[in-house]
C-alpha cells in the first residue's frame, strides 16, 4: 500500500492505494496554524481501518517550507557571497547579515583572485556576535570550481548549525539564482528539521514504520532523510502534486494541456508526448528566482470563486475571490453561481445563486442570463488566452544549435485534461474554446494525493570535464577527480549514470535503470591560437519525473 | 531584483554545431564562454531582458539585398541562414514595439559580404546587417538608417552595398587598414557620386584604447549622427578591438565597449567579428548587453584588465584628433567626384574582389545610374573563378519611375542577350526578387 499525502493551501487530502486501487481518502480543511495537527488527522484516518505494517511508502507533500517564507517566520541566514567582475552582487542582497567578499573565479573555474581574508573574518564575527547559526556561502563559477565555497565553509565553521554551500545545491550556472537557493535552504532549515522529528514521531505514535518520502516541485519524491539537508526542494510542490496525480488517473501520451481549476486559481501545465514539461532554470518563488527545479506550471487568477464584477456594462471575473461562493453562503456573486444559474451544474444552495445573480444583473441593468453568459465567456476565453500565450512561449523556446533549430518540433496540444472542484462546470465551454477533445478522470477530487502517493523519485546531475586542465567535477555531489587528455564524452556519459546511481543506492532512492537519462550532452574542441589544447565536456544526467503504476 | 531601464531583447544563437573548420576562429566553441557568463550573471532573470529565438531567413530575404552567384542556396548553409533570421528578429520585436532595443548574438558574421556574393570573405557570406535594413525598409518603411560598424576591421562588404546609398549612412570605425585585413576603409572613401559623405570611414592607428575609441565616438560619430538624424540606429557590433583579440592589434576593454555603447545607443546591436573567445567575449558581450539594458555595467571588467598597461600613447591621441579633423571636413564638404556621370547616365566603376576564406578572385563592372530623384537603377556585371558571366540588377528602395522602367529594360535585354549564365533581378519597386 501506497500512502500519499497532500497539505495544500486550502486542503489536506490522503489517500491509500493498493493494487492501483484508491482503499481510502480523506479530505478535511488545512490548519494553517498547525500543520502537522492536519497531517495527524489525515494520516490517522486515512489509515485507520486497514493494517498499517502493510503500508509500504509514504509520500508527503507539504507547505511548511513554503508557508514559513511566505509568512516570514524563517530564521536570520549569514549570507556570505563572492561575485568577481560582472553585475553588482549587491544587487542580490538578501537578509540583514548580507556580506560581498573581493576575489574572483572565471568562468572555466579558474581561481582569479583569492578571497579577501579579512573581510570573511569581519563577516563571520559579526554574524557570530549577532548569533546568526545558519549561513548561505555562495560564489560565483563555484560550479565550476567550488573550492572558495569550501574555504568560506572553513571560516564559519563551529559557529554554525547548519550550512548551504551553492555547488551543493545544483550544478547549473547562475549566481543570483544559487544565492537565492542557498538562502532560502539555510532560512527554513531549522523549522523543517522540527518539523520532519514531529512528523516521525506522529508515525511512530501511530504505529506506521516505513519509508517517508517528501514531494518536490519537479514531481519527484526524495527521502525525508536527505531532504533535511535540502529543505529548499520542497517549496512549492502542490502543483506537482496534482500534475502527477493526472499523469495516475490518465494514459496521456499526446500534447495535451492539463488545467486545475481551483477556488481562487487555475494552474496550467502543458505535456509533451505525454511528458511533463519542467522550467527552463528552476522555481521563483517570493520574487526570488532559485535553481529549485519545478513543473512547468503557471497559476491565473481563475478559479470557481472568482467574482464576478460589472463596471459600466463590461462583465469582468478575477482575479479577486472575496469568499466562497453564494451557494456556500458567499458575499458576491462567483463563477459558480453563474454555472448554478444556467443549470451546468448543481451545486450547494442554488436557489442563494439564482437570486444572487438576478439581484446582480438588475443593479447592473441587464439582463441575467446575459450576465451569466458574459461571465463565464470572459472566463473560458480568459484561460484560453493564457493557455496559448504559454504555448507560444514554450514554442519560442531558444534553442543553440542548427540542428534543433531545424528538426524542433512544435507543441500542438491535441487534448484538455481538466480537474479541480469545479471541473465539471467548464468541461463544455473549454471544449467549445479550444475545439479540443476534454477529459475529466475519475477521482480527480484527490487527484493531487494520489499524485503525490505514486510519484516517483527524482534526482539530477551535472557534469563538467575540461581535459585540458585534466579536471572532472559534479558539483552538487562533492565529487572532483582528474581526468586524462583523452577523455571522451561518452566516458562522461557513463560517469555521469554510475555516479547518479551509486549515490541513489546510499541515499535509499529507488529509481530503475530506465527512467535514467542523459537530457543534455555536449564535447566542445578548445583552441588557443591555432592548436587543440583539449575538450570542454558537458553532461546533464537525471531521474525522470514518473508515476509508479497507476489507478486502474 | 534588477530591472532594466530599456526593455530589451537578446537573440541568442551561438550556432554550437557550426564551425568554418574545426580550428578556425570562427568555430563551434566560439560563444560558449560568452553563454557561460551570462547564464552565470542571471541576465535573463533581469526583469525586462527577453530571450528571443531567431527566425530563419527566408531566400527572398536574402535576395531582396544581395546578388547570389549562381543562387542562394549554394553561397549559403543553414548557419547563414539563421544568423541573418536572428537579425530580422531583432528588428521585428523592436519595430514591433515589444522591446526598446535588441542585440542580435548571432554567428556566423557578415560584413565583408558584398553586394554581390560568390563565396565567404572574411568569415562572411552573406551581410545580417543588410539584409535586415533591406527587411526594415520594406517591411516597415524606414527611411533613414544609420549603421555604425565598430568592428576591429573594415566593415567593407556593408560599405560595398550601401556606397550608392543616400539614406544609409554607413560609418565604420576600426584598425587602419594599412595594417589589417581588409586593407580598404580610408577617410576619402565617402560613398559614390550621389551619396557622398553617406560613407564614413574612421580609421584607427594599432594600439588605440578606451580613450581613443571614445574620443572618436564623442568626436566624430555622435556629430555626423546628430546632423543626419536617422531613425534607426544599427550597431555592427564587432568585439576584435579588444585587447586580448589574437588577430588586431588594438586596446579597446570590455568597459569601453560599454560606454561606447551607452553613447551610441544603438536600437539594434548585430554581433561581428571577435574571436578573443574566453579573455573578451564574455565580458564585452555583458558589457553590452547591460549597457543596452540600461543596467549598471560598472563592475564589468576583465580579470587581467590593466588600466596603466592599456593606456594610450600621446601620439596616438594626437594622431586621433587629426583623424577626427579630417573625417568631419569630409563629411561636412566632401570632395566632388570628377569623373561623375550627369544625371540620366551611368557612373561605371570596376571592382576586382578576392574571397580569401574560399579563394574565389570576382571581376565586376558596376553601373548606377546618376538620378536626381532616388538613388539610381544599378547593374552588376560579374564573372569569377567560381562563376561564369553573371548579371544583378537592382531597381533600388524608393525607386523612381524612370528607373523601374530602366530596369525593367535592362533585365529584358540581359536575357535577350544570352550571355549570362545566371541573372538576378531586384525589384524594390514591384517588390519582386527573381533568378533567372
Amino acid at each position: 500500500m501506497y500512502l500519499g499525502l497532500d497539505v495544500g493551501g486550502t486542503h489536506t487530502d490522503a489517500v491509500l492505494i493498493d493494487n492501483n486501487k484508491i482503499v481510502a481518502s480523506f479530505k478535511a480543511p488545512t490548519d494553517h496554524k498547525n500543520l502537522l495537527t492536519s497531517i495527524n488527522r489525515a494520516l490517522a484516518e486515512v489509515t485507520k481501518s486497514v493494517d498499517r505494517s502493510a503500508i509500504k511508502r509514504i509520500n508527503l507533500s507539504t507547505t511548511l517550507s513554503t508557508n514559513a517564507i511566505v509568512e516570514n517566520k524563517t530564521e536570520q541566514v549569514g549570507v556570505i557571497i563572492s561575485g568577481g567582475p560582472g553585475i553588482d552582487p549587491g544587487s542580490f542582497r538578501l537578509g540583514d547579515f548580507f556580506y560581498v567578499i573581493p576575489g574572483s573565479i572565471d568562468h572555466r573555474g579558474t581561481l582569479i583572485k583569492d578571497l579577501e581574508s579579512a573581510g570573511v573574518k569581519a563577516a563571520v564575527e559579526e554574524c557570530a556576535g549577532n548569533n546568526v547559526r545558519v549561513y548561505a556561502l555562495v560564489t560565483k563559477f563555484s560550479t565550476r570550481n567550488p573550492g572558495e565555497e569550501e574555504y568560506l565553509a572553513e571560516k564559519v565553521g563551529g559557529q554554525a548549525d547548519f550550512v548551504s554551500l551553492g555547488h551543493r545545491l545544483s550544478g547549473q550556472l547562475n549566481f543570483p539564482r544559487r544565492v537565492g537557493t542557498a538562502y532560502f535552504n539555510s532560512a527554513v532549515w531549522r523549522l523543517y528539521n522540527l518539523f520532519c522529528d514531529a512528523i516521525n514521531a506522529s508515525l511512530k505514535e501511530l504505529g506506521i514504520d516505513t519509508q517517508v518520502n517528501v514531494l518536490k516541485a519537479d514531481g519527484g519524491t526524495m527521502p525525508l532523510s536527505l531532504s533535511r539537508e535540502l529543505p529548499v526542494e520542497t517549496i512549492l510542490s502542490g502543483p506537482a502534486a496534482s500534475i502527477m496525480g493526472i499523469i495516475s488517473l490518465c494514459d496521456i501520451t499526446d500534447d495535451s494541456i492539463i488545467l486545475d481549476i481551483g477556488g481562487t486559481t487555475t494552474d496550467i501545465a502543458i505535456f509533451a508526448s505525454g511528458a511533463p514539461l519542467v522550467e527552463r532554470q528552476g522555481i521563483s518563488f517570493a520574487s526570488v528566482p532559485t535553481l529549485v527545479r519545478s513543473l512547468l506550471a503557471r497559476s491565473i487568477g481563475i478559479g470557481g470563486d472568482s467574482r464576478i464584477s460589472v463596471q459600466s456594462g463590461k462583465v469582468t471575473v478575477g482575479p479577486m475571490r472575496e469568499g466562497p461562493s453564494m451557494a456556500e453562503g458567499g458575499p458576491v456573486i462567483t463563477l459558480v453561481d453563474a454555472l448554478n444559474y444556467n443549470g451546468t451544474i448543481s451545486y450547494g444552495n442554488t436557489a442563494a445563486s439564482k437570486k444572487g445573480v438576478d439581484e446582480a444583473a438588475k443593479k447592473a441593468g441587464m439582463k441575467a442570463d446575459v450576465l451569466v453568459k458574459a461571465s463565464i465567456e470572459f472566463a473560458v476565453g480568459f484561460i484560453t488566452d493564457q493557455v496559448n500565450a504559454m504555448l507560444a512561449e514554450i514554442n519560442d523556446k531558444p534553442v543553440y544549435t542548427i540542428h534543433e533549430m531545424l528538426e524542433n518540433r512544435a507543441i500542438v496540444p491535441e487534448k484538455v485534461y481538466l480537474m479541480g472542484g469545479p471541473a465539471q462546470g467548464f468541461a463544455r465551454y473549454l471544449h467549445a474554446s479550444f475545439n479540443k477533445e476534454v477529459i475529466i478522470p475519475r477521482e480527480y477530487a484527490v487527484a493531487n494525493a494520489i499524485g503525490a502517493a505514486l510519484a516517483k523519485p527524482t534526482f539530477q546531475v551535472e557534469l563538467f570535464a575540461d581535459t585540458s586542465k585534466g579536471q572532472l567535477i559534479i558539483p552538487n555531489l562533492n565529487i572532483r577527480e582528474k581526468v586524462a587528455g583523452d577523455y571522451t564524452v561518452d566516458q562522461a556519459e557513463d560517469e555521469a549514470r554510475s555516479y547518479l546511481v551509486d549515490y541513489c543506492k546510499r541515499m535509499g532512492i529507488q529509481s530503475s535503470v530506465k527512467d535514467i537519462e542523459i537530457i543534455e550532452s555536449s564535447s566542445f574542441k578548445m583552441v588557443q591560437g591555432y592548436f587543440s589544447t583539449g575538450r570542454d565536456i558537458r553532461v546533464k544526467c537525471q531521474i525522470k519525473p514518473g508515476v509508479e503504476g497507476g489507478i486502474a | 531584483m534588477i530591472k532594466a531601464k530599456n526593455r530589451m531583447g537578446l537573440i541568442f544563437f551561438p550556432a554550437f554545431d557550426w564551425a568554418i573548420d574545426p580550428s578556425h576562429p570562427e568555430r563551434e566553441e566560439r560563444l560558449l564562454y560568452t553563454q557561460d557568463q551570462l547564464w552565470e550573471e542571471g541576465i535573463f532573470d533581469i526583469e525586462g531582458i527577453h530571450e528571443f529565438k531567431p527566425d530563419i531567413a527566408t531566400e527572398e530575404d536574402v535576395m531582396r539585398t544581395h546578388f547570389c552567384f549562381p543562387d542562394v542556396k549554394t553561397v549559403t548553409t543553414e548557419s547563414h541562414m539563421i544568423s541573418a533570421g536572428g537579425a530580422i528578429k531583432a528588428a521585428r520585436i523592436v519595430m514591433d514595439g515589444e522591446v526598446d532595443k535588441a542585440f542580435a548574438l548571432v554567428r556566423p558574421p557578415g560584413h565583408h559580404a558584398m553586394k554581390s556574393v560568390h563565396g565567404n570573405r572574411g568569415f562572411c557570406n552573406i551581410n545580417n546587417e543588410a539584409i535586415m535594413v533591406e527587411y526594415i525598409r520594406e517591411k516597415y518603411g524606414t527611411k533613414k538608417i544609420a549603421i555604425v560598424d565598430t568592428d576591429c576591421h573594415h566593415g567593407d562588404g556593408t560599405q560595398d552595398v550601401y556606397w550608392h546609398d543616400p539614406n544609409i549612412l554607413y560609418i565604420s570605425i576600426h584598425q587602419d587598414g594599412r595594417t589589417l585585413y581588409p586593407g580598404s576603409g580610408h577617410v576619402p572613401e565617402l560613398g559614390g557620386p550621389c551619396a557622398r559623405g553617406k560613407t564614413i570611414n574612421i580609421p584607427l592607428p594599432p594600439g588605440t584604447s578606451d580613450e581613443g575609441f571614445l574620443y572618436a565616438i564623442d568626436n566624430i560619430v555622435l556629430p555626423i549622427l546628430a546632423d543626419f538624424k536617422p531613425e534607426l540606429i544599427i550597431n555592427s557590433a564587432g568585439q576584435d578591438n579588444h585587447y586580448t583579440d589574437p588577430i588586431t592589434n588594438m586596446n579597446f576593454s570590455a568597459q569601453g565597449y560599454a560606454i561606447l555603447n551607452e553613447k551610441l545607443n544603438p536600437d539594434i546591436a548585430v554581433l561581428e567579428g571577435g574571436y578573443s573567445i574566453q579573455g573578451a567575449l564574455p565580458y564585452v558581450n555583458l558589457g553590452i548587453v547591460l549597457a543596452m539594458a540600461g543596467v549598471d555595467y560598472s563592475m564589468v571588467r576583465e580579470p587581467d584588465y590593466n588600466y596603466e598597461a592599456l593606456r594610450q600613447d600621446r601620439n596616438i591621441s594626437g594622431y586621433i584628433e587629426k583623424v577626427a579633423d579630417a573625417v568631419l571636413d569630409a563629411y561636412r564638404n566632401p570632395p566632388k567626384d570628377k569623373n561623375a556621370a550627369k544625371y540620366g547616365d551611368y557612373n561605371v566603376r570596376k571592382k576586382q574582389i578576392y574571397y580569401d576564406t574560399d579563394g574565389i578572385r570576382e571581376s565586376q563592372i558596376e553601373s548606377v545610374m546618376a538620378c536626381k530623384k532616388c538613388p539610381g537603377v544599378m547593374h552588376i556585371e560579374s564573372s569569377s573563378s567560381a562563376n561564369p558571366l553573371s548579371f544583378g540588377i537592382e531597381i533600388p528602395f524608393g525607386a523612381c519611375k524612370s528607373c523601374r522602367d530602366e530596369g525593367l529594360r535592362v533585365f529584358r535585354d540581359a536575357k535577350d542577350s544570352g550571355k549570362y549564365r545566371t541573372i538576378h533581378f531586384i525589384n524594390r519597386f514591384d517588390k519582386e526578387y527573381i533568378r533567372v
